[in-house]
């Protein structure tokens, strides 16, 4: 086989559910069934049946919510965790970013860690030297390179790690959730090195929650549910699948209910594509009343919290009527950049101090695909990520 | 591509091949099974001749993370790697002073502290292996969870670093010999020999309690505990002649502590120019051996469970 192939078939991983403290006599007894090799009844299935193939040059994503496995799998891979069943082949050499600490040494400096990084990848000592420079260059390290690591910013250690797994041409790059530390000029870059290595022929293992990151990097996806491979394909089908569960997961909350009802919250774009910086989003919703309020509605998009980084409002009172009244709202020119985003909604009696008809709540997650943010200059803190066009003109008087 | 440890590596249990594999990934994902079938259960095969060679792709790696710790351990030191010095002359000044002014050992002529320095040496050397060693896998947890490797790596760096504190602390002898007068016998060739068997023990044993610790963290407290014992079951301070007064003594002495034939046959060969007891030194041989055997299959029994735990 290729270097760069990875085989996973059936792969099962179990661990001990620890209920409570494990004392001597516990340590001593399952020191000596392992030594014996029974197995402990006590246990929970992190990852049940998984089939994975990739060949050199592939993409892959992991999605998920917390707790689905996407870790382990990653580890199993990399063959720092044993599978409890099942075949795994992977062919080459790894470089993985599973941890941002992971593999640093706080007390050695940038220099060192280097090296000692790739010695675990199995290089030569003159093959990561002659790498060095470009390692250096990429994680903007220069100044700080003899600098003792616990020194650095999780920024820079950051950077450093990336720098490292992906410049010492692993034939498998393994990242999980690490890029979100770096600023986002310098997760640009990853990205852009991520797609560099990939027309290198190396195959891609990616793990991640930023699903636009995901999405314009991989080609392929995995959707891992409780341990249980959910979906496996191109990665539109796969997030597609997975996006619409989790909208499901918030439609199927039972406390979008005050005074009035609400229900089939969905929060797309009119052609039900995906919502895009400067194109339209549409917020429905269908509110059940069992009378006739006098209401006013509101929309808030959040990056998640409760406050909004803006608001929406019909601008006037609206009569809902006994029965089902159908609400939908279109923000012609979304101002978004790359992200999730919430929409969040309330509905109250009166203009302001009004009495809740409908809490301030989440309505539903949407994603957002664009641009992504520029970096401030110094000492400016931006609140909202808000994406406006605008047209520049300088003239030399 | 680059050379290096790019190799084929393949870990199996018995299992479908890739064939059937790659039509499952046709299918629809269907209920799954509770549990899977036993006959897929992984069962990792592992054979001496493959783990050492394996171990040897990775020396380079057994290097760096000596140099590593090495550096780490003196990096904020002031006085650096005058510190693997102290150690050994403190102690041996310490017991020179107790065991020549207050009670007498005897040490057939030959000067206390040379007695003794020659026995701290080894001692050093084993508990601070043991020591560090059997912490190692313990405290490169981030290292485990990182990437592959074979696991013995860590353990074996930390003898790496004792053995270079020991290579520092011998040169005090080049000092020690003149100052003291006394010149050591030609039968000093045998020393390598002595050697060997003190690496195979603490190699042995620095494996195992590395393995052990991860599942039992208690024996972290309890390891310095058991080490201050050994320096008094050890021919340290005193002689092995003062312990095993017959031969059959001396030879079960050596089977239960291989150090004994070690410390004994450098005290034999460099300060009273005889070669060292062969009786003694082949029971310590064989026993040394025997717990590496048993310290490496206990390692890599235990191996798999490592990133489970930590």
């Amino acid at each position: 086989m290729r270097e760069g192939t990875v085989t996973a078939s059936e792969i099962w991983k179990r661990f001990r559910i620890d209920d409570r403290p494990s004392y001597l006599q516990d340590r001593v007894a399952s020191l000596n069934d392992r030594l014996r090799g029974r197995s402990n009844p006590s246990w929970r299935w992190a990852l049940s049946e998984i089939d994975f193939h990739a060949e050199p040059g592939e993409s892959w994503a992991l999605v998920g919510a917390n707790g689905a496995g996407k870790s382990t799998l990653l580890k199993i891979l990399t063959r720092v965790m044993y599978p409890t069943a099942g075949r795994l082949d992977v062919v080459g050499r790894v470089g993985a970013l599973i941890e941002v600490r992971a593999g640093i040494a706080p007390l050695l400096t940038g220099r060192e860690n280097i090296y000692l990084t790739g010695s675990l990848m199995g290089l030569k000592r003159r093959d990561v030297a002659r790498r060095f420079d470009e390692i250096v260059s990429f994680a903007e390290l220069e100044s700080a390179v003899d600098r003792q690591v616990k020194y650095y910013s999780s920024g820079m250690q950051m950077r450093l790690g990336f720098g490292v797994a992906a410049h010492l041409e692993p034939d498998l790059l393994f990242v999980d959730e690490v890029l979100a530390v770096g600023d986002a000029s310098f997760q640009q870059r990853c990205l852009e090195r991520i797609r560099y290595v990939l027309s290198q022929g190396t195959t891609l293992l990616f793990v991640s929650h930023d699903l636009a990151a995901v999405e314009s990097t991989c080609a392929n996806g995995v959707w891992l549910h409780n341990g249980q491979t959910q979906t496996r394909g191109p990665i539109r089908e796969v997030l597609g699948a997975y996006r619409s569960a989790v909208e499901g997961e918030a439609e199927s909350r039972p406390q979008i209910e005050g005074l009035l009802k609400l229900r089939n919250v969905s929060a797309g774009t009119p052609d039900g594509g995906l919502p895009k910086t400067g194109g339209p989003l549409d917020v429905a919703i269908s509110i059940v009343s069992d009378q006739r309020y006098r209401a006013w509605v509101y929309f808030g998009i959040s990056e998640g919290a409760a406050t909004p980084i803006f608001l929406v409002n019909p601008g006037r009172e609206t009569i809902l009527e006994y029965g089902v009244t159908e609400v939908r709202c279109t923000i012609p020119s979304l101002p978004l950049a790359r992200g999730r985003y919430y929409v969040w909604g309330g509905i109250f009696k009166d203009w302001t101090n009004g009495e809740e008809l409908i809490g301030w709540q989440p309505l539903a997650p949407f994603d957002v695909f664009g641009p992504e943010l520029d970096a401030t200059p110094r000492a400016v803190v931006r609140l909202a990520p808000v994406h406006v066009e605008s047209d520049w003109r300088f003239e030399h008087a | 591509m680059l050379e290096g440890a790019s190799s084929q590596s393949s870990v199996k249990g018995r299992s479908s091949d890739t064939q059937s594999s790659r039509e499952r990934d046709r299918q629809p994902v269907g209920p799954l099974p509770a549990e899977p079938r036993p006959e897929i259960l992984f069962h990792r095969k592992t054979t001496l001749v493959g783990s050492l060679r394996e171990l040897w792709a990775f020396r380079e790696l057994v290097l760096t993370l000596a140099e590593r710790d090495l550096r780490v351990r003196y990096k904020q030191a002031v006085l650096g790697v005058a510190w693997a010095l102290i150690a050994p002359l403190a102690m041996m000044i310490a017991f020179t002073l107790i065991f020549t002014k207050f009670t007498k050992t005897n040490t057939h002529g030959a000067p206390y502290a040379l007695f003794s320095y020659l026995g701290l040496l080894p001692w050093t050397f084993f508990s601070s292996a043991v020591l560090v060693g059997g912490l190692s896998l313990v405290n490169n947890v981030p290292l485990l969870n990182k990437l592959y490797c074979p696991r013995e790596v860590f353990p074996l760096a930390a003898i790496g670093d004792a053995l270079a504190d020991l290579i520092i602390a011998s040169v005090v002898l080049l000092l020690l010999f003149p100052l003291l007068g006394f010149t050591p016998k030609a039968t000093s060739f045998y020393v390598p020999l002595l050697l060997v068997v003190m690496f195979i023990f603490t190699i042995a044993v620095t494996v195992a309690v590395s393995a052990i610790v991860v599942f039992m963290r208690d024996l972290r407290l309890v390891l310095p505990l058991v080490i201050q014992l050994g320096l008094f079951v050890t021919p340290v301070v005193y002689g092995a002649d003062a312990v095993a007064k017959s031969t059959l003594g001396l030879v079960a002495y050596s089977i239960v502590n291989p150090l004994v034939p070690v410390i004994d046959g450098l005290r034999q060969t460099i300060l009273y120019g005889q070669p060292p007891n062969w009786l003694s030194l082949a029971a310590g041989t064989a026993s040394s051996l025997v717990m590496l055997l048993g310290g490496f299959w206990l390692f890599k029994r235990l191996e798999t469970g490592i990133a489970d735990i930590a």
